[in-house]
């Protein structure tokens, strides 16, 4: 049966609309007699005077659905056959019979909107908390960030130091290098004159004697360093002269002073470049030395605890590399090495803190374990829901941890003492002087480049754009993953996202953005595809309980998209809005019963 | 595009060898042996050819056809020498009655210079040389010559051999594949020459942005390739290339200052044409308006038809007379399509058939490419992407919507797979040389091929499409035939090699233009049985070959998604139409809107769905590597654009679908050339750019980004309204016309009635009920007419009477609807409550405010109305408001 014509399809706010006696259409195209409204002939093109019927291609039908909700359909979908509106009110001119369906449909609606609202309830819950711990560990990682910079700025001072320093005792080496190698040249010349002045010799004597001659060289340098230990001892508190420093370095030049002495300005010869591995190998010796003792336990107090212990134990190996690698802490060294204990306090320090940020740590106990291994097992549970690409300040978080600042004040202090008893006018070169300025310029610069390190991987975190709550904050050492069909589907956010068959990755893309005011987030420019584009996933983020990843899909060849429930978009607002709603529809459930 | 996969002329020996001959150059021309001529008791006139050194004559066989057809068949003589095995004719092509309507041919006259003369019809005379045999027919009155044949000496018939000369080699190597040719060279070639005539056209399929056919040899051709028919797959085909592609017409129309002509050679092997131009056998002056043609063949007989025409149509329809009408298409064929390679599964399907909806665009058909079946093995589903494919189909068609699934001649060599071990068993795949199952390669895998010749085959075939067969079909489920060349990823240029062999010991080489015939014969055939006869069959087509319109539509293949391949899209569209496959059994023709390879530009794809909602077949496609391309993609800007082209279309329908009844009728197609309706207008003639639609209507494409003007030539002496404002422009006329992103330009011809149907539904289904606009565009005159025509959309009903036909004149401010349906069609009736609910008048300035409706004598208003309901329209025409008559009715509405 048709309704009357001055309401079929109007909303009940637009019917004052319609009251007057001649309506203008919408888009001021005309107007026209009210007995032309709902008359099945369209006259204004934007469909005001057919909002009942199909005759406007433009126009829009209301539908009240009472028991359920309204909604407004296309004017192409009346009396077209198909039961659109669960009321039946779309059909009232056609061939079928439309069931009203709304009180069913409604009552779906209604426990479906329940669910919902009782999931946001529990998830908007779960934001807060969130959202609180997100914004402790975000003041944690800026102040971390704040103090790094700060070290960054005091170290950077010490280095630059150090730097001229070094450059200096290299400065006096190669002059003295070069000093020497004239000596030897002179020495030489000398010598052959002499040859050829001694008739007798024979030319096989001569090659016997300069192969001794080579080998007794060699020996007296691996003396060297007890030469010099006795001698920098002797030497601590007063500036050596030159002459005495290379009698004692160079026994068989003894006859040459008045010649080493003179070019300053030479490079050093050849035969001197092996001296500062010699240095640093007598240093260990020197940290248990004299005055200079403290300063070697005050830097190896930090490390040498196990250094010792470990040069004992290893005292079969090579010496020159056992006590090498502690000391010039390169990093491949380092790497290799186990850890002073130190070390290791500072990184408990930092494994503290991950297991405050990252709960998913609990039941792991790093504390047993090494600094590498805890460095690997971390990669490993990365592999399952970390981002993987988060080596970064592992290694570094010796400076982050609390109750450590006094390595700073330390390291300031070594070197300062470095540099006051530090004589780098002498020539030639203090061996034991210029061996410490190098390893406090080593390990100085090491620090330094982990802490930039650290800093880089903090001000890079910190850039992203978390939210408007920092409520994705926690997601950034998160990865999240989906089982579909053969594929593992790994998303971490604000990294990257991949497709893992067996051993072989593809990536579907690295972190691009937010989109839609933070329900979608891009990855783009992942692997290329063979005639397609460069591989992207866009993941819908909705609110749920728990953070899962499903519905990965390929809607395009190589353009993903995937669903990802989180509590994080478990909104507030969107809870007050749907609440309301369900009162809406409660209410009007009760006044239809009525 | 891999130019090295595929032979060209110098490649393939019969084609070198007959292309490099001078004219009159034979060493053994064929002369008609008189004392042979003589009327058959059919009829006919029959005669030998022969050569002195020649083993065995050849048997010429001459008929005619009503109005003005001459039929030329030569073959060898089987009744004498008998030569080693028969040559292929191809059956099932002609029409049945085709010998039956065969008129009597009087005894030719013959003179003592050896010339016999016949009479073809009143009109037309027949003059055969014999030495050498030549023939040519030409206007009786004038003796003006409009179509010869041998009249440069090239026709060569290499007779059948017993067995090889010494040192002679037949067989043939092209890359890595051995022809063995087991029959030797057997390969006829011929010139042709057509009279009167300034362009020639047809001979699809190639790409091409010209409508007339280039000169392929002669002064002034620089690439010098014959246009190929052999039917190929072939990847990212170039738009503008004289190469094969996936079917072959091998019919050619004429048209210029003289009668239009046709020249028809049912012949299903390779077959290479030279379009010579003038000057090219070194004749200093040439004949004005003549164009010579060579056809060569590598295998089969002559069976040509030469028509004569005054008017183009006149020559299609005697093509059609002998290849038969397209056949009428259900409604919803007409309507929009949407596929791509692939919707993946049921979830897909539905998201893509609500976004339609939630968008309020229409669309009547969901296709479903390879990736539904399991394996490639079709008539079977992925049950993991398609776990309940009838409850599917069942939600698409609660919508009045239909779904398209693909049924390829391939099968997967699978020994779980029933279908091939039925058709292993049954000893039903093709052959190869040496007379095992022929195993080639594609989608599945290793495949095989029903040997869709043998007429038992395709009887299997066809009830493969039974619903108990075809587990999971429902009847709203339609086909879709590809790659049925047939395409073979490992044969020779990707098809089947010449020496497989088929049904009846006919080499594949013979054949091959029609194997995808016969395979969508099959197909449609299978539709038409499961539906009990009562429901016209659908079924797409790749390949072709003369003849196909009767089973259903074509489309262009794998074209590209640029702007070149949207060009010359429409030369291609209009060169299906003019060679029959307009349409048949809803064979529409259309390229893929959007290009199947790439992804389009968003303004490419507008332009591309604003040309394409004119095509006959409209179909939206894309290559599974491309991104979505559903109209809705692309912002809302462009979702407008798209929303309101197919709207077009579909406030079109009711214009389409009586041109679909012309054309099931007729033949005239669909979409036509401007030519076709203005025959005399030289301008039109090689116009590749605009088309008509029918009569009434004429479009034209923007081709070029950005474009921002375009030069539109509008023929005949009367007005053209602008079909989205009403604006009118004269004819006769190169229009400099601003271009707007909004539509391409697209006119009503003054003196054209256009019947529409205004409201948008989801789909066409849902418009059934649904009231009439007419639009009126009155000529200078001040009058108009056009045609509705209307039955039940999907059965056969209309053959026995049940449509409604009327003719809409308007003359003397007076709008008349007559019915003009034939009476005694049969017992069956159609009627519809449909009324007509508004009445646009294009060209009137008269002020009246009333018209009165007869019978009835009852007044209705009329008003400034817009010319089409989108919002912002202006009002420009006057519009009579409700008449509401029905359209079964007869009545007049009488401008007051």
């Amino acid at each position: 049966s048709r309704p009357p014509l001055d309401t079929l399809g109007i909303p009940p706010q637009d019917e004052a609309y319609f009251r007057g006696g001649v309506i203008r259409c919408r888009d001021g195209s005309g107007r026209f007699a009210r007995d032309k409204l709902n008359d099945d002939f369209c006259d204004c093109p934007d469909g005001t005077d057919e909002p009942g019927t199909s005759a406007c291609p433009e126009g829009k039908f209301y539908c009240q659905n009472a028991g359920h909700s309204p909604i407004t359909i296309f004017s192409s979908r009346v009396n077209d056959g198909i039961c659109d509106c669960c009321d039946g009110s779309d059909e009232y001119d056609s061939n079928v019979t439309c069931k009203n369906t709304c009180w069913e449909a409604g009552k779906a609606a209604r426990d479906k909107l329940k669910k919902k609202v009782a999931t946001y309830k529990s998830g908007v819950v779960i934001r807060n908390q969130e959202i609180q711990k997100a914004k402790v560990a975000f003041a944690k990682d800026e102040a971390e960030l704040a103090k790094l910079k700060g070290e960054e700025k005091i170290l950077q001072g010490l280095v630059d130091k150090l730097t001229e320093q070094k450059k200096l005792i290299e400065k006096a080496e190669e002059e003295e290098r070069l000093r020497k190698e004239k000596e030897e040249k002179r020495m030489k010349e000398e010598a052959e004159k002499q040859a050829a002045d001694e008739k007798k010799a024979s030319d096989a004597s001569q090659e016997v004697d300069s192969q001794e001659n080579h080998e007794t060289v060699q020996e007296d340098e691996s003396k060297v360093a007890e030469h010099h230990d006795g001698h920098a001892m002797s030497h601590d508190n007063h500036t050596p002269e030159s002459e005495s420093s290379v009698e004692q370095h160079d026994p068989e030049s003894q006859d040459d002073i008045s010649i080493k002495a003179a070019p300053a300005d030479e490079s050093p010869p050849e035969e001197t470049s092996a001296a500062p591995t010699k240095e640093q190998e007598s240093t260990p010796a020197d940290s248990e030395g004299l005055s200079r003792e403290e300063l070697g336990r005050l830097v190896a107090s930090r490390w040498t605890g196990e250094k010792v212990d470990e040069v004992s134990k290893d005292d079969k190996n090579e010496h020159e590399a056992e006590h090498d690698m502690p000391e010039h802490s390169e990093e491949t060294h380092e790497d290799e090495s186990d850890v002073p204990e130190s070390a290791e306090d500072s990184y408990a320090g930092y494994h503290s803190e991950v297991e405050d940020d990252r709960h998913k740590y609990d039941d792991e106990d790093f504390s047993h374990e090494s600094d590498d291994e805890y460095v690997d097992d971390h990669d490993d549970h990365v592999a399952s829901y970390k981002s993987d690409d988060d080596q970064k300040g592992d290694d570094h978080s010796d400076f982050t941890a609390s109750g450590q600042a006094s390595w700073l004040d330390k390291i300031q202090q070594t070197v300062q003492n470095v540099l006051r008893t530090f004589n780098f006018f002498k020539t030639p070169v203090d061996l034991s002087e210029a061996s410490r300025v190098r390893k406090e310029y080593d390990d100085a610069s090491s620090k330094l480049s982990k802490i930039q390190s650290r800093i880089s991987t903090l001000t890079d975190k910190l850039k992203h754009d978390f939210g408007k709550e920092k409520e994705f904050y926690y997601f950034y050492d998160q990865c999240f993953e989906s089982k579909e069909g053969k594929y593992v589907y790994k998303v971490c956010p604000f990294k990257k996202a991949s497709q893992v068959e067996g051993h072989s990755t593809t990536s579907l893309g690295r972190w691009d953005k937010f989109e839609e005011s933070y329900r979608v987030m891009q990855f783009s420019n992942g692997d290329r595809c063979w005639n397609g584009p460069d591989r992207s996933l866009k993941v819908r983020l909705r609110c749920g309980l728990n953070n899962e990843l499903n519905g990965v899909d390929e809607p395009s060849r190589c353009e993903y998209v995937a669903v990802l429930s989180t509590p994080a978009l478990c909104d507030e607002q969107k809870l007050k809005e749907l609440e309301q709603k369900l009162e809406a529809s409660s209410n009007q459930r009760d006044h239809d019963e009525l | 595009w891999k130019k090295d996969e595929f032979r060209n002329c110098n490649q393939t020996p019969f084609c070198k060898r007959a292309r490099t001959r001078a004219p009159h150059s034979l060493d053994a021309p064929l002369s008609l042996d008189a004392a042979s001529l003589a009327v058959a008791t059919d009829g006919s006139l029959t005669a030998s050819l022969s050569h002195p050194s020649r083993l065995r004559p050849l048997l010429l066989r001459l008929s005619a056809l009503p109005p003005h057809a001459l039929r030329l068949q030569i073959d060898e003589d089987y009744s004498s020498n008998t030569p080693p095995h028969r040559r292929f004719q191809v059956p099932d092509v002609l029409l049945p009655d085709v010998e039956a309507r065969t008129l009597h041919l009087p005894q030719p006259k013959t003179s003592a210079a050896g010339v016999s003369t016949f009479a073809l019809s009143s009109d037309v005379d027949v003059v055969v040389k014999h030495d050498p045999f030549e023939l040519t027919v030409r206007r009786a009155g004038s003796g003006d010559p409009v179509l010869s044949f041998n009249s440069h000496g090239l026709f060569d018939f290499e007779p059948l051999q017993e067995s090889k000369q010494e040192g002679e080699t037949w067989e043939e190597q092209f890359r890595s594949h051995t022809d063995t040719r087991p029959r030797g060279p057997q390969s006829i070639t011929f010139d042709v020459s057509f009279y009167g005539a300034d362009f020639v056209y047809g001979l699809p399929e190639h790409g091409s942005t010209s409508l007339a056919l280039r000169p392929t040899r002669g002064p002034g051709v620089e690439e010098s390739e014959p246009y190929r028919l052999f039917n190929l797959d072939v990847f990212e085909y170039l738009h503008e290339s004289p190469f094969g592609l996936y079917g072959s017409i091998p019919f050619m129309i004429a048209h210029g200052d003289g009668p239009s002509s046709g020249f028809f050679w049912l012949n299903a092997a390779e077959m290479q044409i030279d379009v010579l131009a003038p000057g090219w056998d070194g004749a200093s002056s040439t004949e004005n308006g003549r164009i010579d043609t060579l056809w060569m063949a590598e295998a089969g007989v002559v069976d040509a038809f030469f028509f004569v025409g005054s008017e183009p149509k006149d020559v299609i329809k005697q093509y059609i007379s002998v290849t038969g009408t397209p056949s009428m298409p259900q409604q919803f064929a007409v309507a929009y399509h949407q596929c791509r390679w692939n919707y993946r599964d049921e979830e897909d399907v539905a998201g893509v058939d609500s976004g339609f909806d939630e968008h309020d665009i229409p669309y009547d058909v969901l296709w479903l490419d390879i990736e539904h079946t399991d394996g490639k093995r079709y008539f079977t589903w992925d049950h993991s992407a398609f776990p309940n494919p009838e409850v599917m189909q069942g939600k698409i068609a609660d919508k009045g919507r239909k779904m398209v699934t693909i049924v390829d001649p391939h099968i997967k060599r699978d020994s779980s797979f029933h279908l091939h071990e039925e058709a292993t068993a049954k000893g039903y795949y093709v052959k190869d040389a040496t007379g095992k199952d022929f195993d080639g390669w594609c989608w599945p895998g290793a495949s095989s091929y029903p040997d869709m010749l043998n007429p038992e085959i395709r009887e299997w075939w066809a009830d493969k499409f039974s619903y108990e067969n075809y587990k999971g079909s429902t009847p709203t489920l339609y086909i879709w035939n590809d790659m049925n060349e047939p395409s073979v990823f490992n044969g020779p240029e990707v098809t089947m090699p010449r020496d497989a062999v088929h049904y009846g010991d006919v080499e594949h080489r013979e054949l091959h233009n029609a194997y995808g015939y016969y395979f969508h014969m099959a197909t449609a055939d299978g539709l038409l049985k499961r539906g009990e006869g009562k429901d016209r069959p659908f079924v797409l087509s790749r390949a072709f070959f003369a003849g196909s319109q009767r089973y259903g539509a074509i489309w262009t293949g794998d074209n590209s998604a640029d702007w070149d391949h949207l060009k010359s899209s429409i030369p291609m569209v209009l060169t299906l139409g003019l060679t029959g496959m307009t349409f048949s059994v809803g064979a529409l023709t259309g390229a893929d809107i959007g290009g199947f390879f790439g992804n389009p530009e968003p303004d490419l794809l507008v332009r591309w769905y604003q040309v394409g909602a004119f095509y006959p077949f409209f179909r939206g496609h894309a290559h599974h590597d491309t991104k979505r391309r559903e109209p809705w993609l692309f912002g809302e800007r462009r979702t407008a654009l798209m929303r309101e082209a197919i709207h077009m279309r579909y406030s079109l329908l009711p214009y389409y679908y009586t041109l679909f009844r012309e054309a099931s009728v007729t033949g005239v197609p669909v979409m036509r050339p401007l030519w076709l309706e203005f025959p005399d207008d030289k301008e039109t003639y090689n116009n590749g750019e605009a088309f008509m639609v029918g009569p009434s209507l004429l479009a034209q494409g923007i081709y070029e980004e950005g474009q921002k003007s375009v030069s539109v030539y509008l023929p005949g002496e009367e007005l053209w309204y602008d079909l989205r404002n009403g604006s009118p422009y004269k004819g006769c006329v190169s229009h400099k016309l601003e271009v707007s992103e909004d539509s391409i330009p697209s006119f009503q011809r003054a003196g054209a009635i256009v019947p529409r149907k205004d409201r948008f539904r989801r789909s066409s289904t849902q418009m059934v009920n649904d009231p009439y606009t007419l639009v009126i565009a009155l000529n200078s005159s001040s009058a108009a007419e056009g045609e509705l025509y209307v039955d039940d959309g999907k059965s056969y009903d209309y053959q026995q009477g049940a449509f409604i036909h009327r003719r809409f004149v308007f003359a003397d401010n007076k709008l008349t609807s007559m019915n003009i349906a034939p009476k005694n069609l049969g017992n069956k009736k159609f009627s519809t409550e449909c009324v007509i609910e508004r009445i646009i008048i294009l060209g009137v300035s008269s002020g009246s405010k009333k018209a009165i409706v007869e019978p009835g004598n009852h007044e209705v208003d009329i008003e400034l109305g817009p010319i089409s309901l989108r919002s912002g329209s202006s009002s420009v025409a006057p519009t009579v408001r409700k008449p509401n008559v029905r359209v079964v009715d007869d009545w007049t509405i009488r401008i007051a």
